[in-house]
């Protein structure tokens, strides 16, 4: 190409960076969990994961060729994103009509009605993971228990989450150091052994994930760090003030979808703030919402409640904590 | 204006609800199902038609300044008509509207129209607006609620289109009353641009 | 416009006046008129809800309603359903505190031996689509009542036949109809009762049986005070118990 140069001063050099190559990069470091999916979760996982990932990119190109005429974007790798964490957020049985309403709802309504990749306000996935939450709480919280391979799409056993089964308890007057006997061990629910969703039971794939992006400078450190060091030092606060009535850091660090949500979810370009100040206050209010929302709310889990009201906030922080412009004087 | 646009414009180019959205109270609280949104679209009907003209009728004998506390008189006279009789003989509407009954009286198309219509005109284009508006906001409600209770329970006035196990609970929740209607005031915008 | 009144003091004060005066008595005339059709609705809700949980009677159970407080200074209230002046049943107004968002209020009707008879969900705040299933779930299914939608209609043309409705066993242990709490643990499967909670409402299911399981508790304890007939239902009951303890020993 020999077009020149227009703006001038400084040389520039191009970084090779585009919105695909950073797609694909997220991909990639989504894989590690995924793979650990199918494995946990067999042939279930892979059924959730293949019909929420084709029926996002047919949902993409049919709306945006058909009812919106406009040329379809689905080279862009957003909507494999939006898909693969779509399946993350739910359970390996999930009857497939209703992954499809999910992905309808991701994409449709939460992407292409606010104006496609770049005008979402939403976290596509979450709003359909939300959605679907609301729509069919039967099927969405009946989560099969990780078992490796045998475990079968159709019949799988069913079991509650660690979330859950403490706030039932809880609700029920039994102590929490009872509970907490009842449970899967630290370690064991850092390596994923526990009843879940697809992509919020490996801590460790998850923490790969986000070793490689900021390896890569996909993402910088201070959306999940801020979220995970806000939900450690809340949930510690709790404990301290009454270790019988609320559970640990770690216990919170682990469980349900919080590493998912601080490393792939709220960390998606559109829908988090610009400047390195805002994402800090963006992963604060993400983890005392969460935490707020696990203690005394009454759903038992709430990043993604609380992914999609800080999305909400967004615009307003991007106003007012700009970055400093160059040249401009300290005050 | 003759009085047959007079009575159309209610419905589609001015509807209260899909293009001046006015009344958003009670069309977001009881439209959860079809029935719902009918009986407040009626009752609504009736109070509007009522006050308009009254307000028709006396406007010239009230003075300006207490014009507006003069209409609220009106309103909440026939609101609580409304109410009394609906507690009476159909006990079991009234308990599913439950308060949005009494908010009537703040139901902006209702004011809306004693100010800008009934006020400034005769009697008879006075009942004739009150009329058209009432129904084109029964007509909104209907459809809204037409929609949120097939989505959500798979039903239509109550009568089963397909098993409820299928229907989507968030459309017969809040937040499912926000979709809906943006959705359709969506569809109505583009019909009116067409 | 011509004709306008001017806003003068006196005019306001009037005008004001008078539309209220009016406002005021045409309500009133209203509210005598419909006073009576009113008390009758709420009457008529009450009966009806009696009717609903008790076998057929012919008193007025209002008539004789008696209430008994409880520690949370809310009230149970009792409705005896008599026929012929033979005791056939107790409609019992009941609630739990302990449902998903506060209170859920029953009524629940018993048999004199304190048998399940039917019950009906009053007012709850519980999860939709979750909790308010109550209203049916603990209920027997009449396979024969179960309505057909438009798609399984149109599907049963088509040669498709519609999913089976659950009954037999698997309804049984559901429902709490034509069961005793005094012989039949009333709390939910997965606290080591005998019966199965709503699919993922857990919570609700636990304050449902609550609910019926404290009406039982205060029926039993004031038919024991008054009931010369509970001498032998109890027994009854009893045999019933150890009958049932020989089952269970049988089946370990």
């Amino acid at each position: 190409m020999n077009t020149k140069v227009l703006v001038a001063p400084s040389p520039h050099i191009h970084s090779g960076d585009s919105i695909q190559k950073n797609m694909y990069g997220v991909v990639f470091a989504m894989l590690p969990a995924l793979l650990l999916s199918f494995f946990y979760f067999g042939m279930g996982a892979f059924i959730v994961t293949l019909t929420a990932v084709a029926s996002c990119y047919l949902f993409e190109f049919s709306i945006q060729k058909y009812l919106l005429k406009v040329e379809p974007s689905i080279k862009d790798g957003s909507a494999l994103i939006t898909g693969i964490l779509l399946a993350f957020n739910m359970p390996a049985n999930l009857p497939i009509w209703i992954i499809i309403i999910g992905a309808l709802v991701a994409i449709g309504i939460g992407k292409l009605t606010f104006g496609g990749l770049g005008n979402n306000i939403f976290n596509p996935a979450l709003v359909g993971r939300v959605f679907l939450l609301i729509s069919f709480p039967v099927q969405m919280t009946s989560w099969p228990k990780a078992l490796g391979f045998e475990t079968s799409y159709f019949d799988a056993e069913t079991g509650a989450t660690p979330l859950a089964i403490i706030k039932e308890g809880l609700n029920k007057g039994d102590s929490l150091t009872d509970l907490l006997a009842k449970l899967p061990s630290n370690v064991d629910m850092f390596l994923g052994n526990m009843g879940g969703s697809l992509g919020e039971v490996a801590g460790a794939a998850l923490i790969l994930g986000l070793i490689y992006m900021l390896f890569k400078k996909i993402i910088t450190w201070h959306i999940p760090v801020s979220i995970i060091a806000t939900v450690a030092i809340f949930s510690g606060i709790l404990n301290l003030s009454n270790p019988e009535a609320y559970a640990g850091p770690a216990f919170h660090i682990l469980t349900g979808g919080l590493l998912l949500g601080a490393i792939f979810m709220a960390t998606d370009y559109v829908t988090s703030p610009m400047s390195n100040k805002g994402m800090i206050i963006y992963g604060i209010g993400i983890g005392i919402l969460t935490v707020v929302i696990r203690v005394f709310g009454a759903y038992p889990e709430g990043v993604s409640f609380a992914i999609l009201i800080m999305n909400g906030f967004v615009p307003l922080i991007n106003v007012s904590v700009k970055p400093k412009r160059f040249g401009e004087k300290r005050k | 204006m003759n009085n047959m646009q007079n009575f159309t414009k209610g419905f589609f180019k001015e509807n209260a609800v899909f293009v001046l959205l006015l009344g958003m109270c009670p069309t977001l609280g009881v439209t959860s199902s079809a029935i719902n949104g009918l009986g407040m679209g009626l009752a609504t009907t009736f109070v509007l038609i009522m006050s308009n003209l009254v307000i028709s009728l006396v406007s010239t004998m009230i003075p300006d300044k207490v014009k507006i506390p003069s209409f609220i008189v009106i309103i909440a006279s026939f609101v609580t008509i409304v109410d009394l009789v609906m507690a009476g003989y159909v006990p079991a509407l009234h308990e599913q509207l439950g308060v949005f009954i009494p908010l009537i009286v703040v139901n902006c198309v209702v004011l809306g129209r004693a100010e800008a219509f009934a006020s400034k005109n005769k009697l008879v284009p006075s009942i004739i607006d009150g009329a058209g508006m009432g129904l084109g906001f029964s007509m909104a409600l209907t459809m809204l609620g037409a929609v949120r209770e097939f989505f959500g329970t798979g039903k239509v006035f109550d009568f089963p289109i397909f098993k409820e196990n299928y229907g989507m609970l968030v459309f017969v929740l809040a937040p499912g009353a926000f979709l809906a209607l943006g959705y359709l005031i969506a569809i109505i915008n583009r019909l009116r641009k067409a | 416009m011509a004709g306008k009144k001017e806003s003068t003091f006196i005019n306001m004060v009037l005008v004001l006046f008078i539309i209220t005066l009016v406002a005021s008595a045409a309500l009133g005339g209203l509210y005598e008129l419909t006073k009576e059709p009113i008390a009758k609705a709420k009457l008529n809700k009450k009966l009806k809800a009696i009717e609903e949980v008790v076998p057929a009677f012919d008193n007025n159970p209002s008539e004789e309603m008696y209430e008994v407080a409880m520690p949370s200074g809310d009230k149970l209230e009792f409705y005896p359903a008599t026929m012929g002046g033979k005791l056939v049943g107790t409609a019992v107004k009941t609630f739990t505190t302990n449902g998903f968002s506060g209170y859920v209020w029953v009524m629940v009707g018993f048999k004199p031996d304190g048998t399940v008879n039917n019950y009906s969900v009053l007012e709850h705040k519980e999860t939709p689509g979750l909790g308010t299933k109550m209203a049916d779930w603990f209920k027997p299914v009449d396979p024969t009542k179960v309505k057909l939608s438009l798609v399984e209609k149109l599907g049963k043309l088509v040669g498709i036949k519609p999913a089976a409705t659950k009954g037999g066993a698997e309804g049984d242990k559901k429902s709490i109809v034509g069961k005793n709490p005094g012989t039949i643990n009333f709390t939910v499967s997965k606290d080591g009762g005998d019966i199965d909670a709503i699919t993922a409402a857990t919570i609700s299911s636990r304050a449902f049986l609550d609910a019926v399981q404290t009406a039982y508790n205060e029926y039993m304890k004031k038919n024991n005070n008054k009931e010369i007939s509970h001498v032998g239902t109890h027994s009854s009951a009893t045999s019933k118990q150890a009958t049932n303890s020989n089952k269970e020993g049988g089946k370990s």
